[in-house]
């Protein structure tokens, strides 16, 4: 009995030398394939527990069980770590570097008009106005006729226009949207926002396009007045341009309003103390406005004495330059790429 | 309009308002001052007398001057370069230290002598040269002997101490192409009395002359014969006050009516009686022939124009310009001076028919006081009178045919103009107002008023303008800011709009650049890219350059060139999208153009993916997806059009329901070097917006998937190169219910495969909603499907 424990004792460490020895993952395997498969040594030994009896039959027992597993133990152990070298190594092996720029899925940029409409439109719809469009090409009945522009009146000095014929033309302002907008509500509020390409016969410089965009505002209903006009602008002003922004109106004239007000802002360069950008006024001219013309109700099937309403128009193209402060209006519309990645939406 | 302050200091005492202020206040109320303008800004100015002027020793064309300035300076010894100066004459001298509009001027030494100022031309002083002689532009100013030696006041003394209000003014002020009228204006904005010139009442004999009017458009005519005048140079005053307004003087009569035109707005003519056929001016609207104008141009006249005849010969195109014939000449001793109204409507016809127009004319066009005629004789005869000295004056002889003689009233209501203003003005404060603005109020009751316009105010008309006039000169700043308070309403974006706006978002995300450009074009950028185009160009009947004449039928030769833009400048990848609406003569759609050009950067410069055919049709099946079409309800088909324009192997027509919806393909080499897009292939496509939004995305409920594994199976075939690939998908899974998916996963032909033949390896997936599939189903449905590609497809195995 003594001499088969001692033996015992040997060849565990023995084997537990060879395990420790074994150089790669394959000897490692070689020793338990050699030492502890079925056959090896030490699992025959067990065939001497016979020989054994009582309390040494259960001690032997206990013996081998407990040399196998601290054996088994000690291979898994190993092997284990051959097993984390090869992944360790693998992984070293597949190090990446991670300044390299990822899969390209750069939002495109955009032109800032858009960015710009897009913005003016959301404030307005946000207050409950619908959006209508027209077309480029208009009547002279829509775009002059019923915005109280006569042939002949006067001010179609001020909107040289684009004709295709005698009663067609580019449209030279989104005001004819409001005349179409209220035919379709025959007599119910009307609360719109109408964008669209505008033309006038106007040589392209830095300041001047022939092609402009432009934003038609109009709410018609029941006892509308100026303080709401003025209160409705300064609401999208401060929503556009930050709270600090103040507004002033200034009289000035279209014919299809009456009062007529060109809104000013307060200059964002020095905050209304003046300053080169607002050519030292402290305010800088942003949109033409008005209480609706009588005869622009009349027109267009609302009568006069009982509803009331404010127009504005919006250029966009003039608010994209003060808001991102572009040098040229031609910029827009050559499109280069540099100057369209500049500009996210917010 | 320019506006002389010295001039309307003669009406309005504003000495104590500084002219940045004045114009600030006029710009509040509606009337622009563009600019504030010194006539002259030069300083340090004194009339000296030359006393010595001999050559300057070491030059051939300076002069050295000794100038007595006048006991504060002294006599100064100035160096002169200009031809004309002499010793004797009283000249303008800029001392040491004065500022000219052209810079500083310093004692310094010229050519090795001491020079202590400069003697001044005109145009050094900052007076514009079309107001000037050759002479004066030439040389040094010569002052007339009455000037004082050592006078500092010199400005004062040239007329040239004024400061001009540049008025830009809006349509409906044309009253205020009036000096009068603009001072009546200050007089309501500071409530400040204005002292009206007051024409003289003459002893005139009867007039002989007859004057008739045959036209509606022409609804009142005056003409005064004055006799025995002289045509001569006007006096210092008149020439300088027109100078101040930027009007050149040319002889007194003409200057005369240039002044009274200036000060009241009304346009006057003068005509040389003796040149006129007859002592009569009949004034027609059927006129057709020719006429001879100031200017010594022909011009034809029509039906339509006004013309002032006299014995049938135009003497005039009324309201527009005079003819040579009856012009005032030197020679001139009686005149005919004219005071009309012409109806604005036929002028401005007129005028823009022959490219003809005039101060007159465009003052007709904007609107005058219809009601001033007599005043306006009154003020010109005065001049006249004074200036020539004469006493032979004619009565004038008016035809007038209008029946109102004054404005109507407007009647309106203190309720009215603050519900629209958004205030809450007193009727006192109100009525004050008004009268301050010249206008005749009648209180009726608390609330009611009725208010009499003056007669030049042509812009005021109902009682939405009197709340104007209210407001603009009590301050816009009093209106409160209020928010209606209104029933809601639900804002938002039509549906195409919202679609069209998902879309742009989508394609935005995918790093396409959304651009701009501009919807007028050039006719050769019509050709081309007309797959979708319905009807013809609308062209432009005024269009400002060749550039832009013509509304363009496509977007993509637009977009090529905002492409070729870039790529010239080094951006070769590119890929750019635009909606935008498009006119025609026969549709008005919305159109969705796509650029792509060189590469498509998949991992930046690292893993280049040069755009293909194919990243187009992704990206519009990728809208397609996003708006929820399902595969089945659009096609690709192959271009049958023969578009020079595109590629005719690598493009496509979008199809929905068997409609053109769209195209799409890579650019013709030919079309590649037109639009100078440089070395890399450039693929486009547009589609018809409305067409692909027209189709519901139709699915609202969840349907349930199969719990039954499916079964996926591979085949191998050999098909002819022609067959396209949709072909075999489409007809392996109208074989069986229980196919569900065809992926094609290769594509091979060369060794091995037959010539004209190409290799096509797919996998099918099988799949039952109710229960599993058994193998012997597949098997017989596989067997199925390629006996159809066979008999239908001429697909065999590939073995």
């Amino acid at each position: 009995m003594e001499q088969a424990l001692a033996r015992l004792e040997q060849l565990k460490e023995n084997i537990s030398e060879e395990i420790n020895k074994a150089a790669s993952k394959n000897a490692l395997v070689e020793v338990r394939n050699t030492h502890l498969s079925k056959k090896a040594e030490i699992n025959n030994m067990m065939a001497l527990i016979k020989n054994f009896s009582g309390a040494d039959k259960a001690r032997f027992g206990q013996a081998i069980n407990d040399i196998r597993q601290s054996l088994n133990e000690l291979y898994d152990t190993r092997m284990q770590a051959f097993l984390d070298d090869e992944v360790s190594a693998k992984l070293a092996s597949e190090q990446i570097d991670i300044s390299l720029p990822g899969i390209n899925y750069q939002a495109g940029g955009t032109n800032p008009v858009f960015l710009v409409r897009d913005e003016i439109l959301d404030i307005f719809i946000s207050m409950g106005y619908e959006v209508k469009e027209g077309r480029d090409v208009e009547t002279d009945h829509y775009n002059f006729e019923l915005m109280n522009i006569p042939k002949n009146h006067p001010s179609r000095d001020m909107q040289d226009s684009f004709y295709i014929s005698e009663n067609l033309l580019l449209r030279t302002h989104t005001s004819p949207a409001q005349a179409r907008a209220m035919e379709e509500k025959k007599g119910e509020m009307v609360k719109v926002v109408c964008p669209g390409k505008c033309y006038r016969r106007d040589n392209d410089d830095m300041t001047h396009s022939h092609q402009f965009g432009q934003i038609e505002g109009l709410l018609v209903g029941k006892d509308i007045n100026l303080a709401h006009l003025k209160a409705t602008l300064d609401l999208f002003i401060k929503k556009m341009f930050g709270p600090k922004r103040e507004i002033r109106l200034v009289s000035s004239y279209f014919p299809f309003t009456e009062p007529s007000v060109e809104v000013q802002v307060s200059c964002a360069e020095c905050g209304g103390k003046g300053c080169p950008t607002c050519k030292d006024t402290g305010y800088i001219e942003i949109l033409g406005a008005g209480m609706v013309h009588p005869n622009v109700l009349k027109m267009s099937g609302y009568d006069p004495n009982i509803y009331s309403g404010f127009a504005f128009g919006i250029g966009i193209e003039r608010v994209a330059m003060l808001r991102y402060k572009v040098d040229d209006i031609r910029r827009f519309y050559q499109n280069d790429v540099r100057f369209l990645k500049q500009f996210v939406r917010k | 309009m320019k506006v002389s302050l010295n001039w309307i200091k003669k009406y309005i005492d504003i000495d104590d308002i500084a002219p940045s202020e004045l114009a600030d206040r006029l710009t509040f109320a509606g009337v622009e001052v563009e600019a504030v303008e010194k006539l002259s800004t030069a300083t340090k100015l004194v009339i000296g007398k030359v006393v010595e002027c001999v050559p300057h020793p070491d030059s051939d064309h300076l002069s050295l001057t000794k100038v007595n300035t006048g006991e504060k300076h002294g006599v100064l010894q100035i160096v002169c370069g200009a031809p004309n100066v002499k010793a004797g004459q009283k000249v303008i001298v800029a001392l040491d230290g004065a500022m000219l509009p052209g810079g500083k001027i310093s004692k310094g030494l010229i050519r090795g002598v001491e020079s202590q100022g400069m003697i001044c031309s005109m145009l050094e002083l900052g007076v514009d040269a079309k107001f000037l002689t050759a002479d004066q532009i030439a040389g040094i100013e010569v002052l007339d002997d009455d000037a004082v030696v050592g006078n500092e006041n010199v400005l004062e003394y040239l007329g040239l101490d004024d400061t001009i209000l540049d008025l830009k003014l809006l349509a409906n002020r044309s009253d205020l192409h009036s000096v009068l009228n603009v001072a009546r204006e200050i007089s309501t904005l500071y409530q400040r009395e204005v002292r009206l010139p007051r024409p003289n009442q003459y002893q005139a004999v009867k007039s002989s002359f007859t004057v008739l009017s045959k036209t509606p458009l022409c609804p009142q005519f005056s003409g005064r014969v004055i006799h025995n005048i002289k045509v001569e140079t006007s006096p210092s005053w008149l020439k300088k006050t027109l100078q101040s307004m930027g009007v050149r003087s040319i002889n007194n009569i003409v200057d005369i009516g240039n002044y009274v035109m200036l000060l009241s707005g009304q346009p006057l003519h003068m005509y040389d009686l003796d040149k006129l056929p007859k002592p009569e001016l009949i004034i027609k609207d059927d006129y057709v022939g020719s006429f001879t104008a100031l200017d010594g141009k022909e011009y034809d006249v029509r039906k339509g124009d006004i013309a002032i005849t006299s014995a049938n010969q135009v003497m005039c195109l009324g309201g527009i310009m005079g003819s040579l014939a009856s012009a005032v000449t030197e020679k001139t001793k009686n005149i005919v001076i004219e005071v009309a109204n012409f109806a604005f409507d036929a002028i401005r016809r007129t005028s823009s028919r022959l490219a003809l127009a005039s101060d007159s004319s465009s003052r007709f066009v904007k609107g005058i006081n219809p009601y001033q005629y007599d005043e306006v004789m009154g003020l010109a005869t005065d001049l006249i009178v004074s200036l020539c000295k004469t006493k032979q004056i004619e009565q004038t002889v008016t035809y007038d045919a209008r029946q109102v003689d004054q404005p109507p009233l407007i009647s309106t209501s203190v309720s009215y103009i603050n519900n629209r203003l958004g205030t809450r003005f007193l009727q006192s404060e109100i009525v004050e107002t008004l009268k301050r603005d010249w206008m005749n109020v009648e209180v009726l009751n608390r609330d009611d008023i009725r208010v009499g316009v003056p007669a030049w105010r042509i812009d005021i008309g109902g009682e939405a303008d009197i709340s104007e006039e209210v407001i603009r000169i009590l301050g816009l700043d009093k209106i409160a800011n209020t928010l209606p308070s209104l029933q809601v309403t639900v804002g938002g974006y039509p549906k195409d709009k919202k679609q069209i706006n998902l879309i742009r978002r989508h394609l935005t995300a995918r790093g396409l650049d959304e651009i701009l450009t501009y919807s007028l074009v050039k006719a050769e950028e019509l050709d081309g890219f007309r797959i979708l185009t319905k009807g013809e160009s609308h062209r432009l009947i005024n269009p400002l350059t060749d550039e832009h004449e013509y509304m363009r039928l496509s977007l993509i030769p637009s977009m090529l060139k905002v492409a070729s833009h870039n790529i010239a400048r080094g951006s070769k990848n590119l890929a750019l999208y635009e909606v935008s609406d498009i006119d025609t003569t026969a549709e008005a759609t919305t159109r969705l153009g796509l650029v792509l050009a060189g590469s498509d950067l998949y991992h930046h410069q690292l893993s280049e993916v040069p755009y293909s055919f194919f990243h187009l049709k992704g990206l519009i099946e990728s809208i397609a997806s996003l708006l929820g079409i399902k595969e089945a309800r659009y096609s690709f088909e192959k271009l049958a059009t023969s578009e020079q324009e595109l590629h005719p192997g690598r493009s496509a027509l979008l199809k929905i329901n068997g409609q053109v919806a769209g195209y799409l393909g890579e650019i013709h080499p030919a079309a590649t070097s037109k639009y100078e897009l440089g070395k890399n292939k450039v693929f486009v496509a547009e589609i018809d917006l409305p067409v692909l939004l027209s189709l519901e995305n139709g699915q609202t409920a969840f349907k349930a998937f199969s719990r039954f594994p499916a079964v996926q199976r591979d085949l191998s075939l050999v098909a002819a190169v022609s067959v396209a690939a949709q072909q075999i998908s489409k007809t392996i899974l109208s074989v069986d219910r229980i196919i569900k998916k065809v992926d094609i996963f290769d594509i091979y032909s060369g060794d091995g495969i037959e010539q004209g033949h190409k290799s096509i390896a797919l996998t099918i997936t099988y799949e039952r909603e109710d229960r599993t599939l058994k193998d012997e189903e597949v098997n017989a449905v596989e067997k199925a499907v390629l006996e159809a590609l066979n008999k239908k497809l001429g697909i065999n195995l590939r073995t």
